[in-house]
C-alpha cells in the first residue's frame, strides 16, 4: 500500500464499493417471493422450530432421537435424553442422517429395467408389475430384508407366509456367532447385555465396542463414566487383546497384541487360570483343563505371567467384564470364540453382575449369512421365481465367490426396494424408491420392554417420488388378497402396538398412550424376570484353536467401518470428510500395515500397494500404523463402492472381494477373518487425504497425562503458575501484578479496550474432559450440522483445506505391538479456544476477528476479506478458509442447513463460534420469559452430541455453573498457554493413566 | 489492482446473498426462488383498510412476530376469517380475487419488500419484547394504502443508530453469526 493511503480511506473506499456491488445479491435486483400457508398447520410457527422424537435407523442399535425442524424441514438430529440406549447422545453416523435424507442421488421414481438400462415407470405401474410378479411366482417367493423394526418384520414374515415363500434377514455385519455361543452357553440366544459402568476392570477380545459393535453410543456412555478418573475416585482398566487396535483399543490402558484368531485361546487360558484357583467352571470344568496357561502361551506366544496377571486382575478387580471378539475377529472358530469369551465372564463372576444373558440387544443384526447363502442356492437351482430385497446390497457385502449376482440374473423377476439404483437395484428387474426413515412409520424393540416409536418428522422430500416400504408390502398383501387389517402402514403399526399397550397395563386409553408414545419417543414395559443365566452343557464339539487362514502374506482383518459401517452410509460427505477416529484418513480407503512391514516391504504411507488374496485383488494405498501386529493388515469395509452415489462411487476399495465365501460352521456367519494377502508396491505414490498434522506431541503439553497415583496423591499442583490459573479461572480480565515481559504480564494494560465487564456478561468457556473422550469423532459431525460447515473434497484435504471447526488430534504415547504392555493414545479434540488475550484478533485488518463482551472469539463473515492473517497467527490452527464455494451442494442436499446460521461463501475465514446462535437463542428465549439465561440453557451442538459426555459448556464466571466446577479440576490445563498466554476460554482435563508417563510441564 | 480486489469484494458480499438458505421464510420449496424486476403484487392488499380505518392489529395478521425471528405473513385462512363474511365495500373484486384463491387452495406469492441481508439475524420477537414499534422500521402503514416501497432501508447504519439510542447491544454478534 503506497504512502498516500492510510488504512481507514483504503476500508471506506473498499466499503462504499463493496455495498454498492453487495446490493446485487442483497437487495432490490432480485425480488424474493413470500409464500404463506393456505392453512397454517398449527404445529409450525415461522422460525420456531418444532422438534419430532423417532429412532434412529442408521445401524440396529435403535437409539431414540429428537429431529429438529423448521419450516417443515429436518434440519439436524440429537439423541433423545429420555431414551435410555443414546441417553441423549447421537453417533456420527446418527449425525448424518440428514444427508441419506436429502440425497440427492435418491431415486426420483420407480425404475423398470430395459434394454438400455432402468427407466422411470408411475407407481401404479411398478405396483401392478410388482403384484403379478410375486402372484405369479407364489410360492416360489423369498424376500431377503435387513434387520427391521419389529412390526415391518413381522409384516415381511407374514406376507411371505402368505405367498408360501420365505423371508431372510442378512446383514453384512452379523452378530450370529455371538448368538450362537449366548445359545450354547447359557441356553437363550439372545444377545447378552453389557454393563460397562458397573465393571471394575474391562477385557476386549477384539470387539470395537466403542465404535461399531452392537450399541456404541450406549457402551460409550457407560464405558466413559466407568473409566474416567472421578475426582479422588479410581479408574476402571481397560485391556484390549488382539491384533489390531481399532478405535475402542486406542482407548485401552493395556494391550496384549495376539495373533489374529488367538483371541478365543487366550480366552480360554484366563478362564483356566481362573478356575484353578477357584472359580466355577461348571460343565465347562474339563474343557477348561485343556487350556493351561502353558500350553496356550506356547500356542500364541504370549507370556504365562501376563495370562496369570490378567486372570488374577479380572478377579481382584471385579466385577470384570470381557466382550468380543466382534467382526473384525471373526474367524472360522468365531463361535467358539465367543463362546470363550461368555466362559471367561461365567468363570469370572460376571454373569448377572455386568454381563446379563438373556436380556439382551434384540435389535443387534445377528442373522446368520447361511440364509442368504441358502437362498442364493435356491436363485441358482431356479426354485426362486421372483425375489423382493427390502434394503439390502449384496452385490456389495457379500464376497463375490457366493455368486449372488450370477444367481439374481437367473431369477425371472427381482425387485428391489431401496433408495437408490446401488450395486444390487441395478441388477433387479424393478426398483421401488424406498423412504427414508425420517420420512416413515416404524417402531423398534431394541431390548425387552423397551419400545420406541418411530414417525415421520417432514413430508417426504418432494423431490423423489418415494413410498414407505411398508406401504408397498402392505399394498402387495392387498393385492394377493391377504386381510392385514390395515388400509396403510401407519394403521398396521397402530393395531400392533395395541399389543405395547396392553403389555403396559394401564388405565389410559390407546389414543392417549400413543399421543405419549410419539412425544416420549420410548415406552418402557415393567421388566421382566431374566433367567440367572446357568452355565448349559456344551452341546456339540468345537475348535478353539486360531483358524487356518488361505493363501500367503499377512492376515487380513476385515472390520466395518466406525463412518461407514458395512457401506450403506458411504454417500454422505460429512462422513467421507471426516477424518476416521482411528487412521485421520478421510475420502479413501487405506491398507494398515505396521511401519515395520511397511520398511520390510519397500512400502511407506501414500504409496499405493497391490493388495492381493486368492480371490481378489484392489489397489490402495498404505498407512503405516504403530497399532497393528506385524504379522496383519486391515482393510475397512465401506469403500469401493460402484453403483452408490457421486460421493461413494470409485472411492476406496471394498474388501469383501478378497474374501472367499466362507462361512462359519456352527452358526452359519460370515467369516471376515479368512485370508491372508499380499501386499507389493505398484510405484504409484498417491498422498494420503490425512488432517493428521503429527501423531507426536514432540514433548510438548498438548495433551498431557496424568497417572493415577500421582493424581490421587495429590502432586499434580504446580504452585508456580497459581496466579495465571486463579487469572484464568474467572476470565483473563483481571489485571494482575506482574513484572514486565513475563507471561502473566498479560493482556497488557492497554489491551483491556471495549465493554468488558467483568460483573455484567458471562464468559462463555467449555470444558472437555479428555479422560472420557474417546476420539469417536461425533462432535465433529454434528458440528458440521448445526453450523453449515461444508466439505471439500479429497484433493482440497489433501492439500490442508478442510473446513471442520473441530479436529480430532490423535497422539501416539506408547503403542507396541510386540509385547503386551501399557497403550497410551492421547485424543484432544482442538477447536477454537476463544483466547482471551487472542492472537488472531489483532491481525485483522477490518476487525472481522475480535472479541465479544461475553468472551468469544467472534468472526464476522461479511466483514472478513480473507487476508488470512489471523490463521497463520492462530497457534492451534483452527482457523478455516473456505478457498471456493464449497458451500453450493446440488439440490436438495442444502435443505439439510441450519437457517439460524450464515452460509459462508468463498473468501470467507471461519471457525468455531462456540454455537453462538444457541447462545443468542438462550438468551432470546429468556428475555422473553423475564429471566437471566441459567446455565444449562446453552448446549452447543459438540456437548449435545457427545457419546462420553466429556464436554461441558457454560458461564465460567459463575462459580455454581458445571463449567466452572468442572475447571476447577486438579487435573485442568489450557494448550500451550504457559508458552504464549493466550489465556484460552476452553479448559482440557488431562487424561489419566495407569502407567507412569512423561512429566511434560504445562 | 486496485479495482480487481473491488470486484472481488462485491462478488463475496453477492455470493454471499444467493447461497445463503431459503428456508429462513415462512415457504415452500419454491420460495426461494427469485424473479428478476421490480415488485408486482399479485393484487392490491390496502394496509389502510385493515390496520388504520379497521384498526387490525399488526399482530392479528402478522402472528408470529412476538414469539419468533419471523414476523409471519397470514395465511389465506387467516383472510377468510373475516372475508368469508366481510366482502369489502372499497373493491369486492379483490375480495372475489382472494376468494378465488382460498378456493382454488392456492398460496398467494406475495413480493418481499422487507429484507433484512442473509447474514443478519433480526429477532422480531425482541424488538416487541423491548416495545420497538413496528412503523420504526415499517412506517406508518395504516395510512399507506398499497406499500410499494420500503418506508426505511434496512442498513447497518439505521440499525445501529437505534441500537445507540435505545442502549442495545452493539456487539457484532448480537446480530452477525
Amino acid at each position: 500500500m503506497s504512502e498516500g493511503i492510510k488504512r481507514r480511506d483504503f476500508l471506506r473506499v473498499a466499503g462504499v464499493t463493496g455495498a454498492g456491488a453487495g446490493l446485487v445479491g442483497c437487495s432490490t435486483e432480485q425480488v424474493e417471493k413470500l409464500i404463506p400457508y393456505v392453512t397454517a398447520p398449527e404445529e409450525i410457527t415461522p422460525g420456531v422450530a418444532t422438534w419430532y422424537s423417532t429412532v434412529c435407523g442408521e445401524c440396529s442399535s435403535g437409539c431414540g432421537v429428537w429431529v429438529k425442524t423448521r419450516e417443515g424441514r429436518a434440519i439436524k438430529l440429537e439423541g433423545n435424553p429420555n431414551h435410555p440406549i443414546s441417553g441423549g447422545a447421537l453417533c456420527a453416523r446418527g449425525q448424518s442422517a440428514l444427508q441419506g435424507l436429502y440425497d440427492p442421488d435418491r431415486l426420483t421414481s420407480p425404475m423398470l429395467r430395459g434394454a438400455d438400462g432402468h427407466e422411470p415407470i408411475p407407481w401404479e405401474e411398478a405396483e401392478s408389475l410388482l403384484l403379478a410378479g410375486v402372484r405369479d411366482a407364489a410360492p416360489s417367493v423369498a424376500l431377503v430384508s435387513r434387520q427391521a423394526g419389529p412390526t415391518l418384520a413381522r409384516l415381511e414374515a407374514e406376507l411371505m407366509a402368505g405367498t408360501g415363500g420365505q423371508r431372510i434377514e442378512y446383514d453384512a455385519a452379523s452378530e450370529a456367532p455371538l448368538r450362537e455361543a449366548a445359545r450354547i452357553v447359557f441356553g437363550s440366544n439372545a444377545i447378552p447385555t453389557f454393563d460397562f459402568p458397573s465393571a471394575g476392570i474391562v477385557f476386549s477380545f477384539g470387539a470395537d465396542f466403542l465404535g461399531s459393535w452392537i450399541s456404541p453410543v450406549e457402551h460409550t456412555r457407560g464405558f466413559a463414566r466407568a473409566s474416567a478418573a472421578e475426582e479422588g475416585g479410581g479408574k476402571s482398566p481397560f485391556v484390549f487383546i488382539g491384533p489390531r487396535l481399532s478405535l475402542t483399543g486406542q482407548n485401552a490402558d493395556e494391550w496384549v497384541p495376539v495373533a489374529p484368531g488367538a483371541e478365543a485361546l487366550v480366552a480360554l487360558a484366563i478362564a483356566n487360570v481362573i478356575a484353578r484357583e477357584g472359580g466355577d467352571a461348571g460343565s465347562y470344568a474339563d474343557l477348561l483343563q485343556a487350556y493351561g496357561p502353558e500350553t496356550v502361551s506356547a500356542q500364541v506366544g504370549l507370556p504365562v505371567e501376563t495370562i496369570e496377571d490378567l486372570a488374577a486382575r479380572f478377579v481382584a478387580d471385579g466385577p470384570g467384564l470381557a466382550v468380543g471378539p466382534g467382526i473384525a475377529a471373526q474367524g472360522a472358530n468365531a463361535t467358539a470364540a465367543n463362546v470363550a469369551v461368555l466362559l471367561l465372564n461365567a468363570v469370572g463372576g460376571a454373569v448377572g453382575q455386568t454381563l446379563r444373558p438373556g436380556d439382551g440387544h434384540l435389535s443387534a443384526a445377528a442373522s446368520p449369512a447361511a440364509g442368504l447363502a441358502g437362498v442364493i442356492d435356491s436363485m441358482a437351482g431356479g426354485e426362486i421365481q421372483a425375489l423382493i430385497l427390502h434394503n439390502v446390497n449384496p452385490a456389495y457385502t457379500l464376497p463375490p465367490g457366493f455368486g449372488f449376482s450370477q444367481a439374481l440374473a437367473s431369477v425371472p423377476f427381482s425387485v428391489a426396494i431401496t433408495d437408490r439404483l446401488d450395486e444390487t437395484a441395478v441388477q433387479a428387474d424393478l426398483v421401488l424408491p424406498d423412504r427414508h426413515f425420517l420420512e416413515s412409520w416404524g417402531d423398534s424393540n431394541p431390548r425387552p420392554g423397551l419400545w420406541a416409536l418411530q414417525q415421520p418428522a417432514m413430508q417426504p422430500v418432494p423431490h423423489f417420488d418415494s413410498r414407505a416400504g411398508g406401504d408397498i408390502l402392505l399394498g402387495l398383501a392387498a393385492g394377493l388378497g391377504q386381510d392385514t387389517g390395515a388400509a396403510d402402514y401407519q394403521e398396521y403399526l397402530r393395531s400392533a402396538w395395541s399389543d405395547v399397550h396392553a403389555g403396559l397395563a394401564s388405565e389410559e386409553p390407546f389414543e392417549t398412550f400413543w399421543r405419549g408414545a410419539l412425544r416420549d419417543g420410548v415406552v418402557e414395559l415393567p421388566a421382566e424376570e431374566v433367567a440367572a443365566g446357568e452355565l448349559q452343557a456344551p452341546d456339540r464339539a468345537m475348535s478353539f484353536d486360531a483358524p487356518e487362514l488361505e493363501g500367503d502374506g499377512l492376515a487380513l482383518i476385515v472390520y466395518p467401518s466406525d463412518r461407514f459401517g458395512d457401506g450403506r452410509s458411504a454417500n454422505r460427505p460429512w462422513l467421507q470428510e471426516l477424518a476416521d477416529p482411528v487412521s485421520k484418513i478421510a475420502w479413501h480407503s487405506w491398507i494398515e500395515i505396521h511401519p515395520e512391514t511397511a520398511a520390510e516391504l519397500g512400502v511407506s504411507s501414500g504409496d499405493v500397494a497391490r493388495v492381493t488374496s486368492p480371490n481378489g485383488e484392489v489397489e490402495v494405498p498404505v498407512w503405516a500404523y504403530p497399532g497393528i501386529r506385524r504379522d496383519a493388515a486391515a482393510l475397512a469395509m465401506g469403500g469401493g463402492h460402484t453403483s452408490f452415489g457421486r460421493y461413494a462411487d470409485g472411492r476406496g476399495a471394498n474388501p469383501m472381494t478378497l474374501l472367499p465365501p466362507a462361512l462359519e460352521q456352527t452358526s452359519g456367519g460370515l467369516v471376515h477373518l479368512a485370508t491372508r494377502v499380499t501386499i507389493e508396491p505398484t510405484g504409484e505414490h498417491r498422498g494420503l487425504a490425512t488432517i493428521e498434522g503429527a501423531s507426536d506431541q514432540r514433548h510438548r503439553p498438548i495433551a498431557p497425562a496424568v497417572e493415577l497415583e500421582a493424581l490421587l496423591g495429590g502432586e499434580i499442583h504446580e504452585e508456580e503458575h497459581a496466579e495465571l490459573y486463579e487469572l484464568q479461572a474467572v476470565g483473563g480480565f483481571v489485571p494482575v501484578e506482574a513484572e514486565e515481559g513475563i507471561p502473566e504480564a498479560y493482556p497488557l494494560e492497554g489491551a483491556r479496550y471495549g465493554e468488558y465487564d467483568p460483573e455484567a456478561a458471562p464468559r462463555w468457556a467449555m470444558a472437555i474432559d479428555l479422560d472420557k473422550c474417546t476420539g469417536c469423532s461425533a462432535c465433529i459431525t454434528a458440528c458440521q450440522s448445526e453450523n453449515n460447515v461444508a466439505t471439500v473434497g479429497e484433493d482440497q484435504v489433501r492439500m490442508g483445506r478442510d473446513l471442520a471447526w473441530i479436529r480430532l488430534e490423535r497422539f501416539y504415547e506408547t503403542v507396541d505391538a510386540d509385547i503386551p504392555g501399557p497403550v497410551d493414545i492421547r485424543f484432544l479434540p482442538m477447536l477454537c479456544q476463544h483466547c482471551g488475550n487472542a492472537p488472531c484478533e489483532p491481525v485483522c485488518p477490518v476487525y472481522a476477528a475480535y472479541h465479544t463482551p461475553d468472551g468469544l472469539n467472534a468472526q464476522v463473515y461479511n466483514r472478513c476479506v480473507g487476508t488470512r492473517y489471523c490463521a497463520n497467527n492462530c497457534p492451534y490452527k483452527v482457523r478455516v478458509f473456505n478457498w471456493f464455494n464449497f458451500s453450493e451442494v446440488p439440490e436438495p442436499l442444502n435443505w439439510q442447513y441450519n437457517p439460524d446460521v450464515t452460509v459462508r461463501s468463498g473468501g470467507v475465514m471461519e471457525k468455531c463460534s462456540f454455537c453462538v446462535q444457541r447462545i443468542r437463542q438462550a438468551e432470546n428465549r429468556a428475555t422473553l420469559e423475564g429471566r437471566s439465561v441459567e446455565d444449562g440453557d446453552v448446549v452447543p451442538a459438540c456437548q449435545q452430541g457427545c457419546p462420553a459426555q466429556a464436554i461441558e459448556f457454560g458461564n465460567i464466571r459463575d462459580p455454581e455453573s458445571r463449567v466452572a466446577q468442572l475447571s476447577a479440576s486438579d487435573r485442568t490445563y489450557r494448550v500451550l498457554d504457559v508458552l504464549i498466554n493466550t489465556q484460552p476460554a476452553v479448559n482440557y482435563l488431562r487424561k489419566v493413566t495407569l502407567h507412569a508417563v512423561e512429566d511434560i510441564h504445562v | 489492482m486496485k479495482n480487481r480486489r473491488y470486484v472481488l469484494l462485491g462478488v463475496v458480499l453477492g455470493i454471499m446473498g444467493i447461497a445463503a438458505p431459503a428456508a429462513a421464510q415462512e415457504a415452500e420449496p419454491a420460495a426461494g426462488e427469485a424473479e428478476a424486476g421490480l415488485p408486482g403484487q399479485p393484487f392490491d392488499f390496502p394496509h389502510d383498510v385493515h390496520a388504520g380505518d379497521n384498526q387490525i392489529d399488526c399482530q392479528y395478521c402478522h402472528f408470529s412476530a412476538e414469539r419468533s425471528m419471523n414476523a409471519g405473513i397470514p395465511p389465506i385462512a387467516n383472510c377468510m376469517g373475516c372475508h368469508a363474511f366481510v366482502a369489502g365495500s372499497e373493491d369486492p373484486g379483490a375480495i372475489e380475487t382472494l376468494r378465488g384463491y382460498a378456493e382454488r387452495g392456492e398460496a398467494i406469492a406475495w413480493d418481499r419488500l422487507y429484507k433484512v441481508a442473509d447474514h443478519v439475524q433480526f429477532p422480531h420477537m425482541r424488538h416487541i419484547a423491548a416495545g420497538v414499534e413496528c412503523a420504526s422500521c415499517h412506517g406508518d402503514v395504516q395510512e399507506i394504502r398499497v406499500i410499494e416501497e420500503v418506508n426505511q432501508p434496512l442498513t447497518m447504519g439505521f440499525c445501529v443508530g437505534c441500537h445507540i439510542e435505545q442502549g442495545a447491544s452493539r456487539d457484532c454478534t448480537v446480530c452477525h453469526y
